[in-house]
């Protein structure tokens, strides 16, 4: 038979609003006084009744009073939490050392790497008007020849400025060293000494207004209205002006005395995250670099640089712009009887690059910029996001691992009544405890390594200690911190059942070892898959320096200013050569490292220029020496020579003959706008970042040039500077000399790897610290666990070897694992960054080995400390307490 | 001699406990009133006043007597204090001293 119950709603209600105290016998009541009233009536007036019970006792003096008497002692609990967690924290110091150790070290790696991220990230975003905007690229959809470029002909910003009303300005930039763009020597009129400068860059009025360059002198909407004038930037401004205001004064660069530049204003200096770097403008207005330049389509030099009217779309535009294809690209193509027409129809389109992802987003564009790269930055990120889930690792690891410690304390308060939440509150209180020293401490480590970092990043980073979001922003992270780490030893320990506990059976600690061994495992694989990143970026950089670059880079020195010798130009060259050590100098411009001149020109052959496909190279103009000096090698014909005709001869590089299809090509004649003969051919040799194939290029003779490379052949480099230096100062007595080396100005070219091999290693570092103070932590305490088991083996003759074995065989097995799970994370990522470089050097199967065999070497030895204390002990001492 | 004046129906809740010695709680007391004095009252009425009764110390309680039809729920039990009983014996004496006073008032045997 069914027994009826009453309302369970009601009786919800009822212990819901009831005083504690009085609920169990008010309740009793009304449940004697339905079963009554079920006999006495019927059951659904009984619970009817019982309803109205429960109504009429919803009464003062029954009501639970509102302000809750017990949360008033919560205070006193958290002190006892706190009191407690430092016990525990000061009684075993080690395990307290290894967790807060841990999670300072990931804290600071973190911070620092934020840091760096957060720079990264601001690069161009102080525009007032940034999302209005843009740079302008050329994209080649030709999906086998994939390329973007920055650069269009001179007379992109009319056209940009006749056809669309929505751009609201249009400026131009030209960055790349070409004519007085790049260095220059600079000097006031009236001063005698000229100054090496660099930071030079040409720029339409209009460029100051899009990029909101604040003007200290001068006006912003004018300064670089009037032709063969020029802004220069604060700093400059104070070093040669110091204290005036310059405009209105005139300018020589490199001795051109003839084309004097007046100073039209000042502008303050761009911020250290801004993609421009420049001191110098120089003005585009009526300037034309040789006659018909500024309406020719030829020539690719022009960087354009657009402000969009409000509420113009990128996108639409983007398409709009096809028109000018149309209408100049290909009319003009077609007019100089390019081939490249129908390719330029297909495959040419354009794309407004946001100013914002200028720094970052430009890969594969070729501007002269320093650039980041958005997938470094996010990579950073991701290391540090793993370095500091290792430290919490550690700590979850260890405080379950040594959970037994706290057992008795646990089954205690348990039994005198404490609820599960009280204990949960308990640990995550102490977690929370040490979130807040390792915070500390980890702040003190950044600002301790922050020079360093800087050092090695490359930039100037600060703590931001000043602003105001600071202190709170610390204490939501102190939080978030301790609980992450701090939720799952919480329940884990909260657990417990007291009668387990205080039998004294359970010594709770080998059990769930499972998820105590993934965590080690995953610890060791990011470890090791952070060694082999390292390692590989090391590689790709010996690789980078020491591969064949078809010249010979050691033991050159680049002077520089040597064309303010004038005519004293080739005297000079042969009092250097009379020098012991000097084995032959050259002049030019053009070196095969960046910073020095490139000129892009179009060549074809001779009569065929309407029917072939015509070939863009580099046209440098070199002396006779050029090819000796640079230790470039001559695979077919010959070099230049004093023979007359050598003036309309030209070198072209093997790749440069394929790409004109010539199987013969001494003897035939090619053209850009000269004819040219070949004369010889030379052996490719990498001229820009090696990333990228090499390009075809050809050499042709040039007698002026301010770069003089001597290639010397010294033990005592210092000495033969000096016989330079003097050589130089008989013929320029007003100019220090300034001379570079070239394998300096090379490697420098690859700063950027150079930048990351160091960063990774510094966190493979890091990432092993953690790693091995968690298997520290873990070992020692495994190996008290087995304290007991181990002195009764020694007892019946357990061998030293033998106890060691034991205790590290578990641990090897685990790195084992690790190693075997990141071969292939570690053979991906390699690949793919290595995927960038169009030379690279092989994966070899070395480098996981010896990773490999660092981490195990190195947990070996974490291990063995602990081991070999418990192999030697006497067994007497782990059996006495029991 | 206390100050305090019961009210009329703490003084039949008081008696109520007085009457019914050892086995004084709840239900019961609701039963007995409907027996003895036929007159209605709800169980809520009486748990109230007995926990103002107690505050005012003429009872104590304690508890005990958990039954299955009650859910397994202990009883509270109430038992008079030595100043409860004080306190009935002077209304009862106050009582009787006015009623005498009345002179038609006369009990008809």
């Amino acid at each position: 038979m069914k027994n009826a119950r009453p309302s369970k709603l009601f009786t919800a209600f009822l212990e819901l609003y009831c005083r504690r105290s009085l609920f169990e016998s008010i309740i009793g009541d009304l449940e004697e006084q339905f079963e009554e009233d079920v006999n006495t009536f019927s059951v659904t007036k009984a619970k009817r009744r019982y309803i109205w019970n429960v109504i009429r006792f919803f009464r003062p003096g029954i009501i639970k009073p509102i302000i809750k008497t017990q949360k008033l002692n919560q205070y006193d609990m958290f002190k006892n939490y706190f009191k407690i967690a430092w016990r525990s924290l000061t009684k075993y110091k080690m395990y307290s050392a290894i967790k807060i150790g841990g999670f300072s070290i990931g804290i600071a790696a973190f911070l620092l790497i934020l840091l760096f991220v957060k720079d990264e990230l601001s690069y161009d975003k102080h525009y007032d008007q940034g999302d209005r905007i843009f740079r302008v690229i050329n994209v080649h959809n030709d999906p086998s020849n994939f390329g973007r470029g920055s650069n269009f002909p001179a007379q992109i910003g009319q056209a940009l400025r006749d056809n669309f009303p929505e751009l609201e300005k249009v400026g131009r930039l030209i960055s790349s060293d070409w004519f007085n763009a790049g260095n220059n020597q600079f000097r006031a009129e009236d001063n005698l000494q000229s100054n090496y400068e660099e930071g030079f860059a040409y720029a339409d009025q209009d460029l100051l207004e899009i990029l909101e360059i604040e003007m200290v002198y001068g006006d912003q909407k004018s300064a670089l209205s009037k032709p063969n004038s020029m802004v220069i930037s604060k700093r400059k401004a104070d070093k040669y002006f110091p204290d005036q205001d310059p405009v209105g004064q005139t300018i020589i660069l490199n001795e051109e005395e003839s084309e004097p530049i007046l100073i039209g204003g000042v502008m303050e200096n761009f911020p250290t995250n801004s993609h421009l770097q420049f001191d110098f403008f120089i003005t585009l207005t009526g300037e034309e670099f040789w006659p018909g330049e500024q309406t020719n389509w030829c020539c690719w030099n022009y960087s354009p640089y657009i402000r969009i009217t409000q509420g113009s779309n990128p996108k639409e535009l983007e398409e709009k712009l096809l028109l000018i294809k149309d209408n100049y690209i290909v009319k003009n193509a077609i007019e100089s009887g390019s081939s490249n027409v129908d390719n330029i129809k297909k495959y040419f389109s354009f794309y407004l690059q946001p100013v914002a992802n200028i720094y970052l987003e430009s890969e594969g564009i070729g501007d002269d910029f320093s650039h980041g790269d958005i997938k470094l930055v996010w990579l950073f990120v991701a290391i540090a996001i793993f370095i500091l889930l290792l430290a919490c690792i550690n700590f979850i690891n260890l405080s379950t691992a040594k959970s037994s410690n706290r057992a008795k304390e646990i089954g205690l308060r348990k039994v005198i009544g404490s609820f599960r939440s009280n204990l949960i509150q308990q640990f995550l209180t102490e977690s929370i405890l040490y979130s807040a020293i390792s915070v500390t401490l980890g702040i003190g480590l950044a600002i301790l390594f922050l020079p360093y970092f800087n050092e090695v990043s490359d930039k100037s980073l600060v703590l931001p200690f000043a602003v105001w979001w600071v202190g709170p922003s610390l204490i939501v992270f102190i939080l978030i911190i301790g609980l992450i780490a701090g939720v799952y030893p919480a329940f884990y320990l909260s657990a417990f059942k007291p009668i387990d506990v205080l039998r004294g059976s359970k010594s709770k600690g080998s059990k769930s070892s499972k998820l105590r061994n993934v965590m080690v495992v995953f610890q060791f694989t990011t470890s090791i898959v952070l060694i082999v990143g390292a390692m590989m970026v090391y590689r790709q950089m010996e690789y980078i320096l020491n591969k064949d670059l078809g010249f010979d880079k050691d033991q050159v020195i680049m002077l520089q200013g040597a064309n303010t010798l004038g005519n004293k130009l080739s005297t000079f060259k042969n009092e250097l050569l009379k020098l012991p050590e000097v084995q032959s100098a050259a002049l030019s411009n053009y070196l095969p490292v960046e910073g020095t001149k490139r000129d892009g020109n179009t060549f074809y052959k001779e009569g065929r220029d309407k029917i072939d496909k015509d070939v863009s190279a580099q046209c440098w103009k070199v002396d006779k020496d050029y090819v000796k000096t640079m230790g470039m090698k001559i695979l077919e014909g010959r070099g230049f020579s004093d023979r007359a005709s050598d003036s309309s001869a030209i070198i072209i590089n093997q790749t440069m003959a394929k790409k004109l299809n010539l199987e013969n090509p001494i003897g035939e004649r090619i053209k850009n706008w000269e004819s040219w003969n070949i004369i010889g051919v030379v052996e490719d040799f990498h001229f820009s970042t090696i990333k990228y194939n090499i390009r075809p290029l050809s050499l042709v003779l040039g007698n002026e040039g301010s770069i003089i490379a001597i290639k010397v052949d010294t033990k005592d480099m210092a000495a033969s500077l000096t016989s330079i230096t003097q050589t130089w100062d008989v013929f320029m007595p007003n100019q220090p000399v300034r001379y570079s080396f070239l394998d300096e100005a090379y490697a420098r070219m690859y700063e950027d790897v150079q930048r990351t091999a160091n960063l990774f290693t510094i966190f493979a570092f890091l990432a092993i610290i953690v790693a091995c103070l968690g298997l520290f932590g873990l070992s020692a305490f495994l190996t008290e666990q087995r304290s007991k088991e181990i002195s009764i083996r020694k007892v019946l003759g357990a061998s030293f070897q033998v106890i060691f074995q034991m205790l590290t065989f578990d641990f090897l097995k685990m790195i084992v694992i690790s190693i075997i799970l990141a071969i292939p994370i570690g053979w991906y990522l390699m690949t793919s960054w290595l995927a960038d470089f169009e030379y690279r050097t092989d994966i070899s199967w070395d480098v996981f080995a010896i990773a490999g065999i660092i981490v195990v070497l190195i947990a070996l030895f974490t291990v063995s400390f602990e081991s070999i204390k418990a192999s030697i002990v006497n067994p007497v001492k782990g059996l006495k307490s029991d | 001699m206390s100050k305090t004046y019961l009210g009329e129906f703490e003084e039949l809740i008081l008696t109520m406990v007085l009457v019914l010695k050892d086995e004084a709680y709840g239900n019961v007391i609701v039963k007995a009133i409907k027996d003895h004095q036929h007159r209605e009252v709800n169980l809520s009425a009486v748990h109230v006043t007995l926990y103002r009764l107690e505050d005012k110390g003429y009872v104590k309680s304690n508890m005990g007597g958990a039954t299955n039809e009650r859910g397994g729920r202990r009883k509270r039990y109430f038992q008079v204090t030595n100043a409860g009983l004080s306190v009935i014996q002077t209304i009862k004496e106050s009582r009787t001293k006015l009623w005498d006073l009345i002179p038609q008032l006369q009990f008809n045997s």
